[in-house]
C-alpha cells in the first residue's frame, strides 16, 4: 500500500486539475487567445475561406496540389491575423466615438507587433498571391472555374488587408499611444 | 537578285539591333505571355481600361508611373515619378519593393533576368 500511495495522489491531483481547470479559480486569467478575439465579420471570412480552400485541396490533379499549396501558406497566415493582426480591429467602434479608455491598452503590443512585423506580413500576402497564381493556372487547364473564382476574390481579399485593414490597426495603435495615459 | 535577299535581311538585322538592343531582341515575347499568364494575370488584365487588383498592363511600355485612369495606386507608385521603359520594368520587376518602397504588389519579383525579358519584351506587345 506505501509505495501506491504517492502514485494514487499524483493521479488525484492530476484529476483534480483536470476538473477544476475548465472551471478557473477566483484569479484565473482567460486564455489570450479566447480574450480577444477578432471582429465577427472577420472570424466568418477566415472561416467561409479555409473552408473553400480545404474543399479544393480535397480535389483530385494539379487543383489539388496547388490549393494544399495556399491551403498552408493561409492557415498560418490567418492564424497570426487571429493572434494578434485583427483583435484590435474590435476597438473601431469605440474609437469612432472619441473613447479611449486605459482597458483598451491590451491592444498596444498587438499594433506594435504588426507595425514591426509589416514587411514580413506583406511577405505572407506575396506568397499567397503567388500560390493563389498557381492555382488559377491550374483551374484554367483544368476548366475548373470555382478554383479560378475563389483565387480571384480571395487575391482581392489579401488587398483589402494591405489597402485598408493594416493601415487602420496602425492608427488603432497610434491613437492608443497618443491617448492613454503614460503608465499604461 | 539571291545575293540582295540576304543581305537586306542582315542590314536589317543589324539596324533592328541598334535600335532596340541585343536584350530585347534576344527576349521571346511568346514565352513572356505564358509567364505573364501563370504569374501576372490573376492581378493584370492587358486590355485596355480594364483594371483589376491592379492596373491595366495595356500600353504600360512608354507610360508614366502612377497614370492609369480609374485605378486606385498606392501613394507610392502614385509618387514614383518614373516611366516604365524597359530598364525600369527590369529594375522593378525584379525586386518591386526595393525600387517601389511601399507599393502594394504583392509579387516577389522574377530573379532570373531572362525570364524578365521575356514578360518585358510581352509587355512591349500590348499597345
Amino acid at each position: 500500500m506505501h509505495p501506491r500511495s504517492p502514485t494514487l495522489f499524483a493521479v488525484l491531483a492530476i484529476a483534480g486539475a483536470a476538473w477544476i481547470a475548465p472551471f478557473g479559480g477566483a484569479d484565473a486569467q482567460p486564455a489570450p487567445a479566447a480574450a480577444h478575439l477578432i471582429p465577427q465579420s472577420l472570424q466568418i471570412e477566415h472561416r467561409e475561406t479555409l473552408e473553400q480552400i480545404s474543399l479544393l485541396a480535397r480535389r483530385k490533379g494539379p487543383v489539388g496540389v496547388a490549393a494544399a499549396k495556399v491551403l498552408v501558406l493561409y492557415k498560418r497566415h490567418a492564424g497570426r491575423e487571429d493572434e494578434f493582426v485583427f483583435p484590435p480591429l474590435r476597438l473601431l467602434p469605440l474609437l469612432a466615438e472619441g473613447k479611449v479608455t486605459p482597458d483598451m491598452a491590451w491592444a498596444l503590443p498587438m499594433t506594435d507587433r504588426v507595425r514591426a512585423e509589416q514587411e514580413q506580413i506583406f511577405d505572407e500576402h506575396t506568397q499567397i498571391t503567388e500560390a493563389l497564381n498557381e492555382l488559377v493556372a491550374a483551374g484554367t487547364k483544368a476548366h475548373d472555374n470555382d478554383a479560378k473564382e475563389f483565387a480571384e476574390s480571395a487575391v482581392a481579399d489579401s488587398l483589402t488587408d494591405l489597402e485598408i485593414l493594416i493601415p487602420t490597426i496602425l492608427l488603432i495603435g497610434d491613437t492608443l499611444h497618443s491617448k492613454l495615459p503614460a503608465a499604461h | 537578285m539571291s545575293g540582295l535577299i540576304p543581305r537586306a535581311v542582315a542590314v536589317g538585322g543589324m539596324l533592328l539591333t541598334s535600335l532596340l538592343g541585343p536584350a530585347a531582341l534576344a527576349a521571346d515575347a511568346g514565352a513572356g505571355k505564358s509567364a505573364f499568364q501563370s504569374s501576372c494575370s490573376i492581378c493584370h488584365s492587358v486590355q485596355p481600361g480594364q483594371n483589376k487588383i491592379g492596373p491595366s498592363l495595356f500600353g504600360v511600355v512608354g507610360r508614366k508611373t502612377g497614370s492609369v485612369t480609374g485605378y486606385s495606386y498606392s501613394p507610392a507608385n502614385e509618387a514614383a515619378n518614373m516611366t516604365w521603359d524597359d530598364a525600369t520594368l527590369d529594375k522593378y520587376l525584379e525586386a518591386p519593393r526595393t525600387v517601389i518602397p511601399g507599393t502594394k504588389m504583392t509579387y516577389a519579383g522574377v530573379k532570373d533576368a531572362g525570364k524578365r525579358g521575356d514578360l518585358i519584351a510581352y509587355l512591349g506587345t500590348l499597345k
